[in-house]
């Protein structure tokens, strides 16, 4: 009977043992195959170059274009067609065929613009013809009911005639530039918001003069001396 | 009802065309100044301002500006319609250049360190010190042991009075400035080629060329409001821009064609260059005949690493034959080995050269110049556009761009370098007695032999051989190259440091004295541009506290030394009297400056300046009076009226990737960021725009190597590192192999790692070259 309580106390033993170490040997396994997240530092304040040149041929065509006040778009149409200041703006017309793809379809008015007749308006250019499913970020707005309502706070955009550092100075750019860096796409041409469009679209190098802000991108400090020894 | 109706739309109808017309012709005057009202919505009103004209305080394009000012304070800036040089365009740091001055740190006393501490000292008390340490040390250590930097932003009356007080007065050639680190091998490369220093054409080339070519020079950054001229060419004319480069930038971007080239064989491609020509027939035969004349220089001739390198080149006249000879080394085949320029891209290059009906501009600014062969790089420049006969001519012509508003105008015409005098040098004793008349001084008081370049004058420092140093409107401990060595030389208590600046810098850090300097339009000056345009400004505001202009403290200076007599100006209206003086240098056609009533009238004018009018393409008998020899071109710069075809081969840069330094470093500028970012980093608009520096790398590299953007990585040569974070593909890209700094950041120094090397015949410094290491940091 001692013996067989003895023996049976061992494999209890035993058992919590395995039991101990699996358990130990599991945890620190997981904390082994546990991949920290690195942090990059963020780098975004140098916009990309690429585009930035693209469409200037156009430049002087747009400058010499006579202003056609009746089918001007406006700041405020140019937003209400967006989530919120920076998105995606969506399709706000009918599409020919939902199967098209950009290139043949999306591109045919909006790479070059124009007046379409139909819609009885000049089509926006795209600053990024290159990306052809178009539709993956841009999509039409078929219902306008909701499924559920919700509180969404929508950014402020940024506000004309205020990004002057001096008086008269040439305004700095008051929005990201991610996929939009060929300013003339939006800046000029008879689709341009009458409020944002260039009068000097032959300058071409758009930022010779103006430069982003930080305001709308991450808060940039103030220029400080790291090394210095005898900052007042 | 219906009458008035029809008249009142008629008028408004009348009015508006009148308008419209009005605006379309201003539009095609001064592009780009007119606003929509909805866009000039929220902009306060500007009628009230009080509006000055002056030239730009950055860069060497010097750019006509107009600054408005309202109850003392400078508030607006705005490109000046009435330069011919930027028809009232600027370019971000020009717009908003006024708002580094109510910086918190500006320098607003004098300090002078006592006991490890800045004491807030006043001004006169200040210079009594920088007075008596100077007489002191001249006393007990001969007039060699004092020295001089100054500026290529120094006004015109600035270098003026500083090589009078140096030269004249001392009786020292120890005066240098850091246009030797920008622009003395585009000076050696104008002296040896046309024996006349300064572009021989000017801006208005632009009108007029076919196609720009741009060696090594991303001026869509660095020179703005030019490439903005040249790009209004492209699209108006069609003129083309071809991009010749080692890195791909905006410049890039924007021109017809980029052709990317192997760093130090910008040599052999522009031997090569000429071979086509030559080989081609497309020589212009009757200009070179009658123009031209060939000669060699000595090889191998080093890279002055070393301290106390001396080198003195020995010319030698050799014929075409010769010098069709020496070519064959450089046939488009064998060079686009190394140049990685395929030979159909030389030959492209050549062919437009070599096309007698294309008019072609070439354009090159530090890419040619910081070089261990400057000068070499200059002549072959040179070469190209002698043997097709494409220069002095509108829309022809070899074009060297300067980098400081008075590179030319102070630095080079006045002569704040150790070899040189307002007219002439101090080797040539004519040259001397000239000085010594105009100066009131003893010709036997200005040395015959130039002392110490730039690069060698802090060498000396280290080794204690200079025990005063007084820099003016630079920032040599981050400008300089290896900075590694020069920072702690210029800490040494053997050396007593005065420093005259605006704002606080790394150099200011190292100061015994700190004297607080006016800024650009906080008094009167004149600057002188890469078109030898020379500009003049009024004083504008006032400065803060005890600030005065860099000029009048000299003067104080010499007057407490006891040289008050020769410097005999009044505090008011020195600008003046300084400038009247120096003019006397430079009388006659081939130098002649404008007379200040002009300047004051007119936005610049380009010397030689004779009989009322500007000279705008020498050595052009069509324009420029001083040609004598009858036929159409005259180079009297020589004396046989010929210019020089240099015969200079293709050698190594002194530091070459190798496995332990497999990275080739170039260093260079952004747009937003002028120099060591002393001004424009306290302008927030630029500083919030680019913040920091940054090392650009190749996106093959970054991968080779496992860097992301924006990670911290570390850049290390054989003489220091550098930590900054990566930028793939972003501003600018590199060739593989190949990393871009700019060198604008003093809290990531840069040129602690850059090497020394310099042109044996410039002295100027190579920051476009060396080896280097990288590994994450």
């Amino acid at each position: 009977m001692k013996k067989r309580l003895g023996i049976i106390s061992l494999f209890v033993l035993l058992f919590i043992a395995f039991i101990v170490v699996w358990n130990f040997s599991y945890q620190t396994g997981l904390e082994e195959a546990y991949i920290p997240i690195e942090k990059t530092q963020a780098n975004s304040y140098i916009p990309s170059e690429s585009g930035v040149f693209q469409r200037s041929e156009f430049a002087l065509e747009y400058a010499n274009m006579p202003i056609d006040k009746n089918h001007e778009r406006t700041l405020d149409s140019y937003y209400n067609n967006r989530a919120y200041h920076g998105a995606p703006p969506s399709i706000p017309h009918t599409i020919k065929d939902e199967k098209s793809f950009g290139g043949n379809t999306c591109l045919q008015c909006h790479q070059n613009g124009g007046f379409v007749s139909k819609f009885n308006a000049y089509a926006p250019v795209t600053p990024h013809p290159e990306m052809v499913n178009c539709r993956q970020c841009h999509v039409a707005q078929n219902s306008r009911t909701l499924f559920k309502s919700a509180n969404l706070i929508k950014v402020q955009a940024p506000k004309v005639g205020v990004n002057n550092a001096l008086i008269g100075t040439p305004p700095m750019i008051p929005h990201q530039i991610q996929m939009r860096e060929n300013c003339l796409s939006c800046h000029a041409g008879p689709a341009a918001p009458k409020e944002i469009r260039v009068s000097h679209p032959e300058r071409i190098n758009c930022r010779q003069c103006h430069v982003p802000t930080d305001r709308l991108v991450s808060e940039i400090k103030p220029f400080t001396r790291t090394n210095s020894n005898n900052d007042e | 009802m219906h009458m008035t109706n029809s008249l009142s739309t008629r008028r408004s109808f009348l009015k508006r065309m009148a308008k419209l017309s009005a605006i379309t012709a201003a539009a095609t005057m001064f592009p780009g100044i007119l606003f929509a009202s909805e866009q000039e919505e929220g902009i306060p009103n500007s009628a009230n301002l009080d509006w000055k004209k002056g030239p730009c305080r950055f860069c060497g394009v010097g750019c006509g500006i107009l600054v408005g000012t309202e109850n003392g304070k400078a508030v607006a800036v705005k490109g000046d319609p009435n330069s011919s040089v930027n028809k009232g365009l600027l370019c971000v740091k020009g717009y908003h250049q006024t708002m580094c001055i109510q910086s918190k740190d500006r320098l607003t006393h004098a300090l002078v360190k006592k006991n490890g501490k800045y004491v807030k000292t006043p001004i006169s008390e200040a210079l009594d010190i920088v007075a008596n340490k100077m007489k002191d040390t001249i006393s007990a250590h001969g007039k060699d042991s004092v020295a001089m930097y100054t500026s290529g932003q120094s006004t015109i009356p600035e270098g003026y009075v500083a090589s009078k007080l140096m030269k004249g007065a001392i009786g020292t050639n120890n005066l240098d400035c850091n246009a030797r680190l920008c622009m003395a091998s585009a000076v050696t490369g104008f002296l040896t080629t046309f024996g006349a220093d300064e572009p021989m054409g000017c801006y208005e080339d632009i009108d007029h060329a076919d196609y720009f070519i741009t060696w090594g020079n991303n001026m869509a950054e660095m020179h703005p409001v030019l490439f903005s001229r040249m790009l209004e060419q492209k699209t108006r004319r069609g003129a083309k821009i071809i991009d010749f480069a080692t890195r791909t930038t905006r410049s890039s971007t924007a021109s017809d064609r980029s052709i990317l080239f192997e760093p130090q064989t910008d040599l052999a491609v522009a031997n090569a260059i000429c071979y086509e020509i030559i080989n081609n027939g497309w020589v212009n035969k009757s200009f070179v005949e009658k123009h031209c004349s060939f000669s060699k220089g000595l090889t191998n001739i080093g890279y002055g690493v070393e301290d106390k390198f001396k080198f003195t080149d020995k010319p030698e006249k050799i014929d075409f034959a010769s010098y069709k000879e020496f070519l064959k080394d450089y046939t488009p085949e064998k060079v686009e080995k190394y140049s990685k320029v395929s030979a159909k891209d030389i030959k492209y290059l050549a062919s437009i050269y070599g096309d007698p009906n294309k008019k072609v501009v070439s354009y090159w600014c530090m890419g040619m110049n910081q070089h261990t062969r400057g000068t070499w790089m200059n002549n072959l420049m040179y070469n190209i556009h002698l043997l097709t006969g494409k220069i002095s001519q509108p829309g022809n012509g070899p074009f060297s761009l300067t980098g400081q508003p008075s590179a030319c105008g102070t630095a080079r015409e006045v002569g704040t370098f150790t070899h040189k005098l307002p007219h002439g040098v101090v080797m040539n004793e004519k040259d001397r007695r000239m000085a010594a008349k105009i100066w009131k001084v003893p010709y036997e008081r200005i040395p015959a032999k130039p002392t110490y370049h730039a690069t060698e004058m802090f060498r000396a420092v280290d080794r204690g051989d200079i025990k005063f140093i007084w820099t003016q409107a630079t920032n040599p401990l981050v400008s300089l190259p290896k900075t590694s060595r020069y920072r702690p030389a210029m800490e040494k208590k053997s050396c007593f440091v005065v420093v005259s600046d605006v704002f606080p810098t790394p150099t200011s850090d190292v100061a015994d004295v700190i004297l607080p300097a006016s800024w650009h339009i906080e008094k009167s000056g004149l600057y002188g541009n890469s078109e030898r345009r020379t500009q003049h400004w009024d004083k504008m505001i006032e400065g803060p506290g005890d600030t005065t202009p860099d000029a009048w403290m000299f003067i104080e200076v010499a007057k407490r030394m006891g040289y008050g007599d020769l410097f005999p100006y009044s505090k008011e209206n020195h600008v003046e009297e300084i400038y009247n003086e120096y003019r006397q240098f430079h009388e006659g056609a081939k130098h002649g400056m404008a007379p200040l009533e002009v300047l004051k009238k007119e936005s610049g004018a380009i010397w030689p300046y004779v009989n009322g009018k500007s000279t705008q393409w020498r050595f052009n008998a069509k324009y420029d009076p001083a040609c004598t020899n009858g036929e159409d071109f005259d180079f009297y710069g020589k004396p046989d009226g010929r210019a020089v075809i240099w015969q200079r081969p293709y050698e190594p840069a002194p530091e070459v990737p190798d496995s332990d330094y497999p990275f080739w470093l170039n260093t260079g500028r952004v747009i937003e960021h002028w120099h060591t970012g002393s001004m424009t980093r306290r302008i927030p608009v630029l500083h919030k725009a680019m913040p920091h520096a940054y090392a650009e790398f190749h996106p093959e590299d970054a991968k080779a190597l496992g860097i992301r953007n924006g990670e911290n990585i570390k850049v290390t040569s054989r003489r220091g590192s550098c930590v900054l974070p990566a930028s793939i593909n972003e501003r600018g890209l590199p060739t593989k192999g190949q990393v871009f700094v700019p060198f604008f950041d003093e809290n990531m120094m840069i040129n602690d790692v850059t090497l020394d090397a310099f042109c044996p015949i410039s002295k100027e410094p190579d920051y476009k070259k060396c080896a280097v290491k990288v590994e994450k940091a």
